[in-house]
C-alpha cells in the first residue's frame, strides 16, 4: 500500500489480535502453578501469520517478545505441523534462549486447508529445568551443565499428549508437578487463541484477515522509518561492559557501532568481545530482541510490536561471539544480565544521536536469584527463581524512577506472604536503597534492598552484574552505585553457587540508575 | 402522624446530578446541574421541598479525592524493615515502552511512614511481640506528626491481627484503618494499598456525609457501594473505600432490574458516557471481582465486575504520523466538546454520529442543548477531503472503530470469564450507549437490545432497587472452613444490628484454587464440588486428580430494602437517541423500554 492512503479499519484488526494475544495470556497466568509466571508475570503470549511473522503480542516481556519469532521458525524448520500439534522448546541454538524459556508453537489451521493460516507461541520462565543448581540459572561451563535442553519435538501430535517426552522433561527436573501444571497451563493457551482466530476467520473472512495483518506490519514499518528519518545521519559508537563472566574473565566488552542513513539503521555489534566460559553468551535471538525493544521506545506513539518494526534495522553479529552464541556456550545469563548490556549500549550510542531524548543507564542487571533446597515442612524439593528491581536511570527531564524493573524485563515480585507461605525463607529487609541513584541535574533511581534469612540448608546461585562497573550517568550526572550480595556480612562474587545453612542470610543490594545532566 | 413514602436515589456525575424520585406508587426523574466544589448543594436542590423517608446515594466524593490527590494527611504504619512496600509495589514500571512514563504517585510521604517493632507468620505465630509500650511509643510518635488519618497493615495479619488490634487501641481518636478489617486477604502490597485508599478518603467522605445527613433532616441517608448494596451513611464514612465505583455500580443495578422487569435475565450492560465507556455482565446473578484499581491505586475489596474503556462520545477522532484512523483515548469532555456543541475543534465520535443521522440535533440531552450539525459538516468535510474519502465514510469508520474497542471491553467480561455473549441482550444507556448499540451487538453476534425508559438517569433508579449488601471475609489457609464462615457471619450480624437493619441473609463463598496454584476462583459454599467444572469452563480444562485448597471464606450478607417497581407508572417524557440499523426491528414494551431485535 502507498505511504498516504488510509487505512479505515486498521485500528479495528489491532484491537481484534491485540486481544486474543492478551486472553492466552490471561488463561496462562491463571492456570500455571508456579509462583514465577503466576505472581511474577513472567511469561509471552503472541500472534503469527502464516508466514510466522509477528502481528501481535500481549504487553508481556520484552525479552522474549523480539525473540520469539525465532522460535517459531525453528519449530517449522523441524517439523510439519498438524491440527492439534504443539511443538515444545527450549534449546537456545534451535530457537531458545535460555533454558528455563520453555516456548510452545502451534499452528491454526482452517476448514480442510492442509496449511497452517496462523501460529501461535507462549513463552514461560519454569523455576526449574535441572541442571547443577535449584532454579536452573547456574554459572555453567557448558550448556550440558545449565539443564534439560529440549529441541524443537512435539509434545502433542493431532491433539494427543506424547506421555513419553513428558516423562523425559519430569524425569530431569527437580520440581516434576508444578512443571507439568505450566505446561498444561500453556497449552490451554493455545486452545483460547486458536478458537478466537478461527472465530474471527469466520467472521471477517481469511483474505481480510491477511490483508490486515499485512496492513498493520506495513503501518508499523512506517511509523519505525518515520522515527529513524528523524534521527540524524551518521555514526554512532558506544561501549560498555559486563563485570565478568564468573570465572575470572574480567570486563566482558559490548560494543556497538550504529549507522543512520534516512530511515533505516545498521547496528553492528561484531566488535563485542569473543564467547564467554560462564554463562554470559547471548544468542542472536536475544540481541535482536534488546535492539528492537530500543528502537520501539524511540516511538513516543502507541505502535504495534510486530514483525514490521524490526524490516528498516538490520542487526550485524559475529557468530560465536559473546552476543551470537554457538554451541555448546553456557547462556543462561545471556537472556538477563547481558540482554540488559546491550540495551545499556545501544542507547548509549543513540545518546551521540538523539543527546535530549535518551536517559542514562538504569541498573543494568536483573539480579537473578534462584535457589532450592528440601522443604523441612513438606519433605519436597523445593526451586524458587526471582529477579530484583533495581534504579531507573534520570531521564533528560526527570528523575529515575526509584525500584523498578528495568529495560528488557518487567517481571513482578512475589509477594513476601506468599513466598513465605510456600518457600522456607523469611523476608527480613525490603527496601528501597537510599542515595544508591546517580546524582545530577536530575538523579537516578535509586535500587533495592533485600535480605533473605534460609529456614533451611539452601543451594542458590547468583547471576547478577553492575557489582564492579557501574550505570553510566549521561551529560555530567553521575553513575548510579554498584549493587553488592552479601551473605552473613561477608561480600559475594556477583556470579556464583553459594550453600546457604539454616540461619544463614543474604542480602542483595541493587544497583541505582545512572544520573542526568550537572 | 403522616409518614412519608418518599425514597429518593441521586447519583452525582461530573455535568448532572440525577435524582429518581419513588413515592410508592409512581416515579419520576430529576435532572440538575452538578455542583462540583459541594456536590451536596445540587442534591439539595434537586430534592427542594420533598421529605423523603429514604435517599440512596452514588457519590463520587471518595474517587475524586484519590484520583485528584485531595484525601486526609495519612500516616502509614507496617512491620519495621517493611516500609516501602507501598512505594516498591510490584517493582513493575507503569509502561513498557515509555522513557518518560510519570513515576507512580504516593498518598504517604517517607516521613509518615512508621515501622512497628514486631513480625507474625504465615500461620499466625507470634515471632516478635509488639509490646504494649512500643505500641504506645509509636502511637505518640504518629500522633505528633500531626495526621487525621492512619492506615495500619502489618505483615501476615490477615493468618493474626493482635498486633494491628493493639496499635488500634492505641491509636484511639484518630481515623484509623486496619487492614484485617478492610482486606483480611494476603498479599501485603494490594492489602496495604486498599488499607491506605480507605484511609486517605475516609475522612472527606465522613464530613461530606455528616453535613449531607444533616441538611437532610429526618430522611434516613444511605450510600451505594461498589458492591451493588448500599450501606448507612455514617458506616460509608467509616469504610469509603467499598464506595470507589458507586456511581457505576448504580448504573449495573439499574440496568439488572430494567432487564428482569422486562422479561430478561441474562443482560450485558453497556454505559457510554461522554469520556468512558462501562460494560458489565449479569446472568441472573452479578458478577464480582476483586481486582479492580482506581487510578494506581489496586483497591481489592470486592466490587461488581465492571470493565471501563477510555473512549465515549467525546473521544478525538485523528490520523496517526503512519496513516492509521484512531479515535481516543483523549476526549474533548464538556469543555471543548465535541464540534457540533459550538467551541470545539477536533471531531469526536459524536459528531460522527451525528453526521450519520443517528442523533436529533435539536432533542440532544432531553433538548438541553442544541446541536451545530452544520459546523460538524463543515469540519467532516475538512477532515474527510484530506484524507481522501467521503464524510460519511469517515464517520462511519470513526464509529466503527469506537465499537471495536467497546467489543474489547464486552469480550473481556463475557468471553474471558466463560460466558458466550451471544447469550445475553444488550442493555445500553449512557448518552452515547443508544447510537451504537446495536452494531455493537451485530460484531458479537447479540439479538436484542434495550433501551430502558430512563436510560438517562438509570444509576439512580438503581440506587432505589439494591438491597443492604456487605462483605465480609477472611483468609482460610490452614483453618477448618466451618469456623472461619461462623466467624465472619456473627460479625456480619453484629454489624447489621447495630444499623437496626432486618436481619440478613447470608451467601456463604469460598475462593478455591489447585494446591500450588495462586488465582482462586470463587464459588458458592454449597457449590464447592463444582470446582472442577467451573474451572474447565473458565479455562478449558481441569485437573480432578489434584488437590483443591480453599483460600479465602467469604459471606456476603443481604437484607432486603424496599425497592422501586418499574413496572410502575413513570410520570415525565424522556428522550434519548437510538439508532436502529437496517435488519433490526424495534418496539416499546409496557415500561416504554425500547426492545430492538435481529434475525
Amino acid at each position: 500500500m502507498t505511504e498516504t492512503k488510509l487505512n479505515l479499519e486498521l485500528e479495528v484488526f489491532r484491537n481484534l489480535f491485540v486481544s486474543i494475544a492478551e486472553e492466552m495470556g490471561i488463561v496462562l497466568r491463571r492456570t500455571a502453578f508456579s509462583a514465577n509466571i503466576k505472581e511474577r508475570l513472567d511469561f509471552s503470549c503472541a500472534v503469527y501469520d502464516r508466514r510466522a511473522e509477528t502481528i501481535a503480542m500481549g504487553d508481556h516481556m520484552p525479552v522474549h517478545l523480539g525473540a520469539m519469532p525465532y522460535s517459531v521458525a525453528e519449530a517449522l524448520r523441524s517439523h510439519r505441523l498438524e491440527p492439534g500439534d504443539v511443538v515444545i522448546l527450549n534449546d537456545p541454538f534451535r530457537g531458545g534462549t535460555h533454558l528455563p524459556d520453555i516456548t510452545s508453537v502451534s499452528a491454526v489451521f482452517l476448514g480442510k486447508d492442509p496449511e497452517p493460516a496462523y501460529f501461535l507461541a507462549t513463552r514461560a520462565h519454569h523455576a526449574d529445568v535441572g541442571g547443577m543448581s535449584p532454579g536452573s540459572m547456574p554459572l555453567a561451563r557448558e550448556i550440558y551443565q545449565e539443564g534439560l535442553r529440549i529441541p524443537p519435538v512435539k509434545l502433542f501430535r493431532r491433539g494427543e499428549i506424547q506421555e513419553e517426552i513428558l516423562e523425559i522433561i519430569l524425569a530431569n527436573v527437580r520440581t516434576p508437578d508444578e512443571r507439568r501444571g505450566d505446561l498444561a497451563a500453556q497449552m490451554a493457551s493455545h486452545s483460547v487463541g486458536e478458537r478466537r482466530l478461527i472465530e474471527a476467520t469466520q467472521k471477517y473472512g481469511q483474505e481480510r484477515i491477511a490483508e490486515q495483518m499485512e496492513a498493520l506490519k506495513d503501518y508499523a514499518e512506517r511509523m519505525m522509518r518515520a522515527r529513524i528519518r528523524d534521527i540524524p545521519d551518521g555514526e554512532y559508537a558506544f561501549e560498555d561492559f559486563l563485570d565478568d563472566d564468573g570465572f575470572g574473565s574480567g570486563r566482558v566488552r559490548i560494543h556497538c557501532r550504529l549507522a543512520i542513513k534516512g530511515d533505516e539503521a545498521v547496528v553492528d555489534y561484531s566488535e563485542s568481545a569473543g564467547r564467554q566460559r560462564g554463562g554470559v553468551n547471548a544468542n542472536l535471538a536475544i540481541t535482536v530482541a534488546a535492539t528492537m525493544y530500543c528502537f520501539r521506545c524511540l516511538i513516543e506513539d502507541d505502535v504495534p510490536y510486530n514483525a514490521g518494526l524490526m524490516r528498516p534495522i538490520r542487526v550485524i553479529t559475529r557468530p560465536g561471539s559473546v552476543l551470537d552464541a554457538q554451541p555448546p556456550a553456557s547462556v543462561a545469563a545471556g537472556n538477563v544480565e547481558t540482554s540488559q548490556r546491550i540495551t545499556d549500549t545501544l542507547l548509549g550510542a543513540l545518546h551521540g544521536a538523539l543527546p535530549d531524548k535518551i536517559p542514562a543507564a538504569s541498573a543494568g542487571t536483573m539480579n537473578n536469584l534462584s535457589l532450592g533446597g528440601t522443604d523441612p515442612v513438606t519433605d519436597k524439593a523445593f526451586a524458587y527463581y526471582e529477579t530484583i528491581a533495581g534504579g531507573m536511570g534520570a531521564r533528560p527531564t526527570a528523575d529515575g524512577m526509584s525500584a523498578v524493573q528495568n529495560h528488557m524485563t518487567n517481571s513482578l515480585n512475589t509477594p513476601i506472604e506468599a513466598l513465605e507461605h510456600l518457600y522456607p525463607l523469611r523476608l527480613r529487609r525490603y527496601a528501597v536503597r537510599q542515595g544508591s541513584g546517580g546524582g545530577g541535574k536530575y538523579l537516578g533511581g535509586d535500587g533495592v534492598i533485600r535480605e533473605f534469612e534460609f529456614l533451611t540448608d539452601t543451594d542458590f546461585a547468583l547471576l547478577s552484574d553492575r557489582r564492579e562497573t557501574r550505570p553510566y550517568g549521561l551529560k555530567g550526572g553521575e553513575a548510579g552505585a554498584a549493587g553488592r550480595n552479601i551473605l552473613n556480612g561477608e561480600e559475594l562474587p556477583a556470579k556464583g553457587h553459594f550453600s546457604a545453612r539454616k540461619g544463614d542470610r543474604l542480602r542483595i543490594e541493587t544497583p541505582g540508575g545512572g544520573g542526568f545532566g550537572k | 402522624m403522616s409518614i412519608s413514602h418518599i425514597h429518593i436515589g441521586v447519583d452525582t456525575g461530573g455535568t448532572f446530578t440525577d435524582l429518581i424520585v419513588w413515592d410508592g406508587k409512581r416515579y419520576r426523574p430529576i435532572k440538575v446541574r452538578s455542583t462540583p466544589d459541594d456536590p451536596a448543594r445540587a442534591i439539595l436542590e434537586g430534592i427542594g421541598d420533598l421529605t423523603p423517608r429514604e435517599v440512596v446515594h452514588g457519590s463520587t466524593v471518595a474517587t475524586n479525592a484519590l484520583l485528584e490527590g485531595k484525601g486526609a494527611r495519612t500516616a502509614f504504619v507496617t512491620t519495621e524493615g517493611f516500609e516501602d512496600i507501598l512505594r516498591i509495589g510490584r517493582q513493575n514500571r507503569p509502561e513498557l515502552y515509555n522513557f518518560s512514563a510519570a513515576a507512580r504517585p504516593q498518598l504517604v510521604p517517607a516521613e509518615l511512614t512508621f515501622g512497628a517493632p514486631e513480625r507474625m507468620l504465615y500461620d499466625g505465630t507470634v515471632e516478635k511481640e509488639l509490646t504494649a509500650a512500643d505500641a504506645e511509643t509509636l502511637a505518640r510518635r504518629i500522633r505528633d506528626a500531626g495526621v487525621e488519618s492512619v492506615a495500619v497493615c502489618l505483615l501476615h495479619s490477615y493468618a493474626n491481627h493482635a498486633h494491628e488490634r493493639l496499635l488500634g487501641e492505641k491509636l484511639n481518636g484518630l481515623f484509623v484503618s486496619l487492614s484485617h478489617r478492610i482486606l483480611p486477604e494476603y498479599r501485603e502490597y494490594e492489602r496495604a494499598s486498599t488499607t491506605l485508599v480507605n484511609a486517605y478518603v475516609s475522612p472527606l467522605m465522613d464530613r461530606y456525609l455528616r453535613r449531607l445527613d444533616a441538611e437532610l433532616g429526618t430522611a434516613r441517608l444511605r450510600v451505594f457501594q461498589s458492591n451493588g448494596g448500599s450501606i448507612a451513611a455514617h458506616s460509608a464514612g467509616r469504610n469509603a473505600v467499598h464506595t470507589v465505583l458507586s456511581g457505576p455500580a448504580g448504573g449495573v443495578l439499574g440496568a439488572a432490574a430494567v432487564a428482569r422487569a422486562a422479561g430478561y435475565d441474562k443482560i450485558i450492560s453497556f454505559d457510554m458516557g461522554g469520556t468512558s465507556t462501562d460494560v458489565s455482565l449479569y446472568d441472573g446473578a452479578f458478577t464480582y471481582t476483586t481486582e479492580t484499581k482506581i487510578g494506581d491505586f489496586p483497591v481489592r475489596v470486592p466490587m461488581l465486575d465492571i470493565h471501563t474503556v477510555g473512549a465515549g462520545g467525546g473521544s478525538v477522532a485523528y490520523l496517526d504520523a503512519a496513516g492509521a484512523l484512531r479515535v481516543g483515548p483523549r476526549s474533548a469532555g464538556a469543555r471543548p466538546g465535541p464540534v457540533c456543541y459550538g467551541d470545539g475543534e477536533e471531531i469526536t465520535v459524536t459528531d460522527a454520529n451525528l453526521l450519520l443521522g443517528r442523533i436529533d440535533p435539536e432533542k440532544f440531552l432531553g433538548g438541553r442543548m442544541k446541536l451545530d450539525l452544520d459546523r460538524t459538516r463543515r469540519y467532516m468535510a475538512k477532515f474527510a477531503e484530506a484524507v481522501g474519502v467521503s464524510p460519511e465514510d469517515l464517520a462511519e469508520a470513526i464509529v466503527q472503530v469506537a465499537n471495536s474497542s467497546m467489543e474489547r471491553a464486552i469480550r473481556a467480561i463475557s468471553v474471558e470469564r466463560g460466558h458466550d455473549p451471544r447469550d445475553f441482550a444488550l442493555l445500553a444507556f449512557g448518552g452515547a450507549g443508544p447510537q451504537h448499540a446495536c452494531e455493537l451487538a451485530e460484531r458479537l453476534e447479540m439479538k436484542t437490545v434495550i433501551v430502558p425508559h430512563h436510560a438517562g438517569v438509570l444509576s439512580a433508579v438503581g440506587m432505589l432497587a439494591a438491597d443492604c449488601v456487605r462483605d465480609f471475609s477472611q483468609s482460610a489457609l490452614g483453618r477448618e472452613l466451618d469456623d472461619v464462615f461462623r466467624e465472619l457471619e456473627q460479625r456480619a450480624a453484629t454489624e447489621f444490628a447495630e444499623e437496626g437493619l432486618p436481619a440478613a441473609n447470608f451467601e456463604r463463598q469460598v475462593d478455591l484454587r489447585y494446591e500450588g496454584q495462586s488465582f482462586e476462583i470463587t464459588v458458592p459454599y454449597e457449590d464447592r464440588e463444582r470446582f472442577h467444572e467451573a474451572h474447565r469452563k473458565l479455562y478449558g480444562y481441569a485437573h480432578p486428580e489434584r488437590a483443591v485448597e480453599a483460600v479465602t471464606a467469604r459471606v456476603k450478607a443481604v437484607a432486603p430494602l424496599e425497592k422501586i417497581d418499574l413496572g410502575a407508572v413513570s410520570d415525565a417524557e424522556t428522550f434519548t437517541s437510538v439508532y436502529v440499523p437496517p435488519g433490526w426491528k424495534s418496539r416499546q414494551d409496557a415500561a416504554r423500554n425500547w426492545i430492538l431485535t435481529t434475525g
